[in-house]
């Protein structure tokens, strides 16, 4: 059996490859923006298609930059779209912010302040760190008086900063000035991805925009835990104990989901139902080329039952 | 510390000053966690300057993982002590604002007495700020209402700046413009007769993620201008980079890219490299930047009232804005500590730019004399 090479030019899933590929993974890692669903909107085929690598023995692994919903919220998420999916198996760039700093032992008593959604904090709190920010900061303005002090807590010791579609002002003073002035404090992203498919019908601006404001101000470069960075990576080996060469990173988007796979020796498989194009992906600046391609994942199933 | 230089040094006019990430734009690399390869810039297309400028990468920040490799080594700043040689060397005076002049609202002392001596002595004075939120006129009053008599020719704010490299360019007036940013910005792209969306009012503009809803932008904005904006939001970002990403042609201006800004004197806030920041990253491109540290406001005066910039001093509070401008145009520089930087930021070892002199405020001139023999 022939081993499917890393060469530079992908091959599209067919009959003649989907066999090996089973044959030679353990575990699908599953990005889920563009890969299971579109905004809210289930991607068509997907529910029979995991249901098929299951009965198979494979293990799923939903691996998601998405730092909006914790992964207890994503499990609900998975519920409600009729996909049965334990907080287990679901690896949120939210979830990878608070092991971050569960790992670097960053201390109980400092704050972390929060530019991003709802399940940053959740995270956080879970690992017994206290969070400030969040989507409650989405309605403060800010005051410019001459005696005014725009003032924040000497205590945070680290600023996370996701996808926040709640992004003003007021959330960029704050992380600015705890960055530049509370000594020693952590710039952490959960990813950087540029867009994303929020909605089912368009791309919006992803975490990316929210880091690079944050870069703009404070001349820092941050540490990111999501995809492309190997930490959720080791941190996913470390838990499940398959090497990454029987890995299959399957996603959307070439610059994380499959750098991340690359970068760690899985097989990679690109996805059309995102935010990347057949002529994004054969364009010659790209320079990131997956194993696999084809449309949606559900082409697996169409495959595999042909 | 010793910066590498990006691409080929295109101004001759300062061979012993220490020019880092000189850029002209051809393609540009955006440094990130994510490996992706060059992005090209096609903008360059759309360029039919008269005025030789030069972009300059305000990504030179001393704390980022910068490949760091041998380029001249700088020469130490000279406490300025004969003031009069300096101003009779020097035809014209370049003046950046807040941290020079002005705190928030508040007059530097000594300054309209030492501007004063310079208009007597014959000195041409010009006004050059990135701060973006007003326009040359509004400014204008700022200046009077402080007592001080500039006139509106004599001031460069970086939303003036905006619309003068738009008007260089021959950008189409049947094209339209979307601007992140506020008021000065509208106001000097409506006098240069261009068409504008955007601005304050969307900031009041929220948007729902849920299926079916889909943002519509206009086919006919050929250009995205980001400044400095305390009315930011996810709307304007989303408009942006639809203007940017689907727009064919669409051009990408930044007023200017300063990390922080004194918008009151007590303390500094998140400046207009922010809100490109967020453009970056939602739209992977970087933009032309018309403000301080680039050259096109140097170039665009020397033109206007033609004027040989070895004839110019730069006066400024802030080094990688206000001196590097100054040392890539080619005029002398002069960093007064009654601003943003102080004596130990200087002389830091970390700083790699040094301007020629440096001196507590610009009031000094009336104080330091040349000893008489």
């Amino acid at each position: 059996m022939t081993e499917v090479e890393s060469t530079t030019v992908c091959q599209p899933l067919s009959l003649t490859n989907v066999r090996h590929l089973l044959d030679s993974v353990d575990a699908f890692l599953l990005d889920c923006d563009g890969v299971i669903w579109k905004g809210d909107t289930l991607i068509d085929g997907v529910p029979r298609t995991l249901e098929l690598l299951r009965s198979k023995g494979k293990k799923l692994v939903f691996v998601t930059n998405n730092s909006m919903k914790s992964r207890k919220q994503y499990a609900l998420k998975f519920q409600s779209l009729g996909i049965p999916v334990t907080e287990e198996e679901i690896f949120s760039s939210s979830f990878a912010a608070a092991m971050y700093l569960k790992e670097k032992e960053f201390p109980p008593e400092k704050k972390v302040y929060v530019i991003g959604g709802e399940g940053i904090l959740e995270e956080l709190k879970l690992a017994g760190f206290t969070g400030l920010g969040g989507p409650g900061d989405g309605a403060k303005t800010v005051q410019l008086k001459a005696n005014t002090l725009f003032e924040h807590d000497k205590n945070v010791g680290a600023v996370v900063v996701g996808l926040d579609p709640n992004i003003n002002y007021y959330k960029l003073q704050y992380a600015t000035l705890c960055i530049r002035e509370n000594p020693g404090c952590l710039f952490i992203a959960t990813n950087r991805d540029a867009t994303g498919n929020m909605t089912d019908l368009q791309e919006w601006p992803g975490a990316g925009c929210m880091v690079g404001a944050v870069c703009g101000s404070t001349e820092k470069e941050p540490i990111v835990v999501g995809k492309p960075s190997t930490f959720l990576m080791d941190f996913l080996q470390n838990k499940y104990n398959i090497p990454t060469c029987r890995m299959c990173m399957v996603g959307d988007r070439l610059d994380t989901d499959i750098l991340f796979g690359q970068n760690a020796g899985c097989t990679t498989l690109l996805v059309l139902s995102g935010v990347t194009s057949k002529s994004t992906l054969q364009d010659p600046p790209n320079h990131i080329q997956p194993q696999l391609y084809t449309n949606q994942i559900s082409d697996i199933f169409d495959l595999l039952k042909s | 510390m010793l910066i590498s230089c990006r691409a080929t040094v295109v101004s001759a006019a300062a061979p012993q000053r220490f020019l880092s990430n000189f850029t002209r734009i051809s393609s540009v690399s955006i440094p990130s966690t994510f490996g992706s390869s060059l992005i090209n810039n096609d903008r360059e297309k759309n360029i039919k300057t008269s005025l030789r400028w030069s972009n300059y990468s305000t990504r030179m920040d001393k704390k980022k993982n910068l490949d760091v490799t041998c380029a001249a080594a700088s020469v130490p700043a000279q406490p300025l002590e004969n003031a009069d040689a300096l101003i009779d060397s020097v035809e014209t005076f370049i003046f950046d604002c807040d941290g020079v002049i002005w705190k928030g609202d508040s007059l530097i002392e000594g300054v309209p007495e030492t501007l004063e001596l310079l208009r007597s002595k014959g000195k041409r004075l010009v006004f050059v700020t990135n701060n973006s939120t007003k326009s040359r006129k509004q400014y204008g009053k700022k200046f009077e209402t402080l007592g001080l008599s500039v006139n509106e020719e004599e001031i460069f704010a970086s939303s003036f700046a905006a619309a003068a490299y738009l008007q260089s360019i021959d950008f189409p007036k049947d094209k339209k413009i979307y601007v992140i940013g506020e008021e000065g910005i509208l106001i000097e792209l409506g006098l240069a007769g261009f068409s504008y969306l955007g601005g304050p009012e969307d900031g009041g503009k929220k948007i729902e993620l849920k299926p079916g809803f889909l943002m519509e932008h206009d086919k006919d904005v050929g250009a995205v201008v980001v400044g400095f904006d305390r009315y930011f939001n996810y709307y304007k970002v989303q408009y942006g980079t639809l203007c940017v990403r689907e727009n064919p042609g669409c051009l990408f201006l930044a007023t200017n890219r300063d990390a922080v800004t004194h918008l009151t004197d007590a303390q500094e806030w998140a400046g207009g490299g922010s809100m490109v920041g967020a453009l970056v990253g939602s739209t992977q491109r970087e933009p032309l930047t018309v403000g301080k540290p680039s050259t096109f406001m140097m170039d665009y005066l020397a033109n206007k009232f033609g004027i040989s910039k070895s004839q110019i001093c730069m006066v400024g509070d802030r080094l990688d804005t206000d001196i590097l401008f100054g040392q890539n145009g080619g005029c002398k520089t002069l960093l007064v500590l009654s601003g943003v930087t102080s004596l130990s930021m200087l002389q830091n070892p970390n700083n790699s730019i040094q301007p020629d002199f440096y001196t507590n405020k610009i009031s000094d001139f009336l104080t330091l004399k040349a000893a008489t023999v």
